[in-house]
């Protein structure tokens, strides 16, 4: 507390060159997270929402589906199933307080395209160490395609407020080793 | 060249903890009519009383939501059983109580009284009391059902899970009776201009009209969700209702409610945080262009809550992620200038240093580190929503505890404790009463920071191991939360909701005896902490900055904000009423 030499205050021409500098910098942050997202999308590191559920489901319009006549389609039996193609598919219903079925189990290695509908009100299909999030809509299909790299157990929950039941909403996807 | 250096750090602070301004400051033209006044000050007094009880609610639920996250189930204690028919009950109270009841009462009447003291204008004030009146009587229907657990809906009340008419209606009439204070503002302001031709809008008024042009932008959104769907709906009128259009109209609400939030305490950093430091708000210009670039970005994105829902194209979550990355620009402008007017404070009390000068600033004063405190959560909270807006990051943080996490350092913190600060200073200054304890009030505010600090901590690491939020996970029966390794994250999120629940009770206990208290003075004593300014925008339009002149046609780009939220909505909507699928409701709770 000894010398008090005045200390100088900001003026306006310095604050001006540094704010237009801050942002130069905030702008190009933004381009390169923007950048960066879309490199995501298109390398297919993130699991992209689709809803038409491709040609494989019948009952399915525009990725909508008449909750009440769920038994015109794949979803009245619900699993995993291989078409004649070759290709996996795996159909999956929500409903309060439960998923069907209630264990998956898919291999290793193969891309397999979820459908997720649910048959009451909104439930969330999170698959715990994973970036499959997809939220389940009544009247709706969310699809889409996935690969599990490695054999385990993983757990499945329900991530939206779906009532009373909600926090006992859970299942578990088993990725087995592929037997060939 | 420099402008002079201040030497004596500025005069003791008074009770109010506002120091006399340094140099020129606006002074608004003085309201000479005592009656109509009063009045006016009266009414924002409601609004602001009001908004604290339903904070002081909501807030007292929070902690028992922390120990659940912490594992301990205290949902079965008879007393809290005898309240609260279940957690979600309580959930439900806590999210609509604090985010929707708290801000909207608080906002309603801090955004009505600083334009109107600000440019001295006469409003009828009838009109002022009949939307006060509306407002409550809107949050009192809809709390009915909120309260016998015929509303158990969270609060983004997501159909098809169905509550009472009657929630549905009274939630319309609040939300109904804001865009009656819009209007009101929105004119007061346009007879001014036209009694003023060729002046710049004080800068204080240009901000809160700015927020409530972009709030009456936003709210379109859930108002029409509510009144054309779920009101018949509810009612029985119509078969059912189509969930993800339901979802996209209240989050077009959803999202830009958070910036109807946080603006009206950015009102305050930019404009009054200055002076109780001591130093000057650093460029009107800039300030003006921050908003206005709210006003235009913030609406329409709120797509980036959707990534997880089927039926809407990638594209257009990309556009709106992109137009969401951008509004992170105001925000860091906010940052540079805010801190800068900071430094400047510091700097006048004798601050040395790159960052030595921090030490000067008048971290004792609660109104003043109240604030300062939530603009440096909102920091991290800023990183951390930079993450929940990227669609390839959001998939893992969707719906975990990540997510209550953010807005609790955001809305939570950045909001409730601004709002605190104010409270401080504005109820003095509303009714001549006075803070009862400076220290307590101070305790209360950096406790409050400290959990929330910790909070965020815990919820945002238990949500990357992928624990839910919104459940009672105290209660789960599958074991799968305890194969998780989140024993400290959990622990954490426990000590917060003590800590958070301590704060609550010292802020509360502060603010009741101040309101409690009688009347020592005239509230005029405390003013309005208005600050000077480095870069002022001047008075004559022609004169100034070309950003002041760009942005003074406020109604112009109201009209852009309405297009361009037609325009990143509309297609989006098209598609989904087109292909229109109507589901029944249910009550699961
Ligand atoms: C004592 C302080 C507080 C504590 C301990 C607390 C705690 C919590 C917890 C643990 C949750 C998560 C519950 C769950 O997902 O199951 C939650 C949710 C929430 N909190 Fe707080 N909170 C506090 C204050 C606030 C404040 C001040 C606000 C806003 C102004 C707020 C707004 C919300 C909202 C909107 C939710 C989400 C509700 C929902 O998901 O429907 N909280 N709170
Ligand atoms: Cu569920
Ligand atoms: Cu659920």
């Amino acid at each position: 507390m000894t010398s008090r030499r005045p200390v100088p205050r900001l003026e306006h021409h310095t604050l001006e060159r540094l704010e237009n500098i801050w942002l130069g910098v905030a702008i190009v942050m933004n381009v390169l997270l923007f950048t960066s997202a879309i490199a995501s999308f298109v390398s297919g590191t993130y699991p992209s929402l689709r809803g038409e559920g491709g040609h494989h489901i019948t009952g399915v319009q525009n990725g909508r589906i008449d909750p009440k006549n769920i038994a015109a389609t794949p979803f009245a039996k619900p699993g995993l199933r291989e078409n004649p193609d070759g290709t996996l598919e795996a159909f999956v219903v929500a409903k309060a307080f439960a998923f069907e079925p209630t264990v998956l189990r898919v291999p290793a290695g193969r891309p397999v395209t979820f459908h997720v509908t649910s048959l009451d009100v909104l439930h969330g299909y999170q698959v715990e160490g994973t970036n499959i999030n997809a939220t389940a809509i009544p009247g709706q299909v969310a699809s889409f395609t996935t690969t599990f790299r490695r054999p385990g157990t993983l757990s499945t929950i329900c991530n939206e407020y779906c009532g009373i039941g909600h926090h006992n909403m859970v299942t578990r996807v088993i990725v087995e080793t592929p037997q060939q | 060249m420099t402008t002079t250096p201040l030497h004596a750090p500025p005069g003791q602070a008074s009770a109010s903890g506002i120091p006399a301004p340094t140099g020129v400051v606006r002074q608004p033209p003085p309201i000479t009519d005592a009656g109509y006044l009063a009045s006016l000050k009266k009414v924002t007094q409601y609004y602001v009383v009001t908004a604290f009880l339903a904070l002081f609610i909501g807030v007292l639920i929070g902690p028992l939501q922390a120990l659940n996250y912490g594992g301990i189930n205290v949902y079965d204690i008879p007393i809290v059983k005898a309240l609260l028919k279940s957690y979600y009950q309580g959930l439900s109270l806590h999210g609509v109580l604090n985010a929707l009841v708290f801000t909207q009462f608080f906002i309603s009447g801090w955004l009505l009284y600083l334009p109107v003291r600000d440019l001295g204008a006469r409003i009828n004030m009838r009109f002022a009391w009949f939307t006060y009146v509306l407002m409550t009587a809107g949050l009192l229907l809809a709390a009915v059902p909120l309260l016998t657990n015929r509303a158990t809906l969270l609060y983004t009340f997501y159909p098809p899970m169905q509550g009472d008419a009657l929630f549905y209606i009274g939630a319309a009439i609040m939300v109904g009776s804001s865009l009656l204070v819009v209007g009101q503002i929105v004119l007061m302001w346009w007879n001014w201009k036209r009694a003023n031709p060729g002046k710049v809008t004080p800068l204080v008024t240009f901000m809160s009209v700015a927020v409530w042009m972009m709030w009456f932008v936003a709210s379109l959104g859930i108002v029409t969700e509510v009144v054309a769907l779920l009101i018949p709906w509810s009612l029985g009128l119509v078969g059912g209702v189509d969930p993800l259009l339901s979802k996209t109209l209240f989050w077009w609400t959803g999202h830009a409610i958070v910036y109807f939030w946080v603006l009206p305490a950015y009102i305050s950093w930019y404009a009054f945080i200055p002076r109780h430091a001591g130093g000057r708000t650093v460029s009107e210009p800039l300030t003006r262009l921050v908003f206005v670039l709210f006003l235009l970005n913030s609406t329409p994105v709120g797509i980036h809550h959707q990534y997880a829902d089927p039926n809407i194209s990638n594209l257009w979550k990309t556009v709106h992620m992109f137009l969401t990355f951008m509004i992170a620009v105001p925000s860091l402008l906010t940052a540079f200038s805010v801190t800068a007017s900071l430094e400047d404070a510091a700097r006048a009390r004798g601050g040395r240093g790159l960052v030595g000068w921090v030490t000067r600033l008048p971290w004792g004063n609660a109104i003043f580190s109240a604030q300062v405190l939530a603009m440096i959560s909102f920091i991290l909270g800023g990183a951390g929503g930079v993450v929940n807006a990227s669609s390839s990051f959001s998939p893992v943080v969707h719906n975990t505890a990540w997510i209550p996490g953010h807005f609790h350092i955001t809305v939570g913190t950045a909001t409730t404790l601004s709002f605190m600060g104010i409270a401080l200073w504005l109820i003095p200054h509303l009714t001549g009463k006075r803070l009862p304890s400076m220290r307590v009030a101070s305790w209360a505010v950096w406790t409050w920071f400290v959990g929330m600090m910790v909070f965020a901590l815990g919820m945002h690491w238990q949500g990357l191991y992928g624990v839910s939020r919104r459940a009672q996970v105290s209660a789960a029966a599958p074991d799968v939360y305890r194969d998780l390794p989140i024993a400290i994250p959990t622990m954490l999120t426990a000590i917060s909701g003590v800590i958070l629940l301590i704060s609550a009770l010292l802020y509360f206990s502060v603010l009741f005896r101040m309101l409690l208290s009688p009347r020592v003075e005239n509230g005029e004593q405390t003013p309005i902490p208005y600050s000077e300014a480095i870069s002022p925008a001047g008075e004559k339009l022609a004169a100034a900055h070309p950003l002041v002149r760009l942005t003074e046609p406020l109604m112009a780009l109201w009209v852009l904000a309405l297009a361009l939220v037609l325009l990143m909505y509309g297609p989006v909507l098209a598609r989904m009423v087109a292909n229109m699928q109507l589901v029944p409701g249910w009550r699961l709770y």
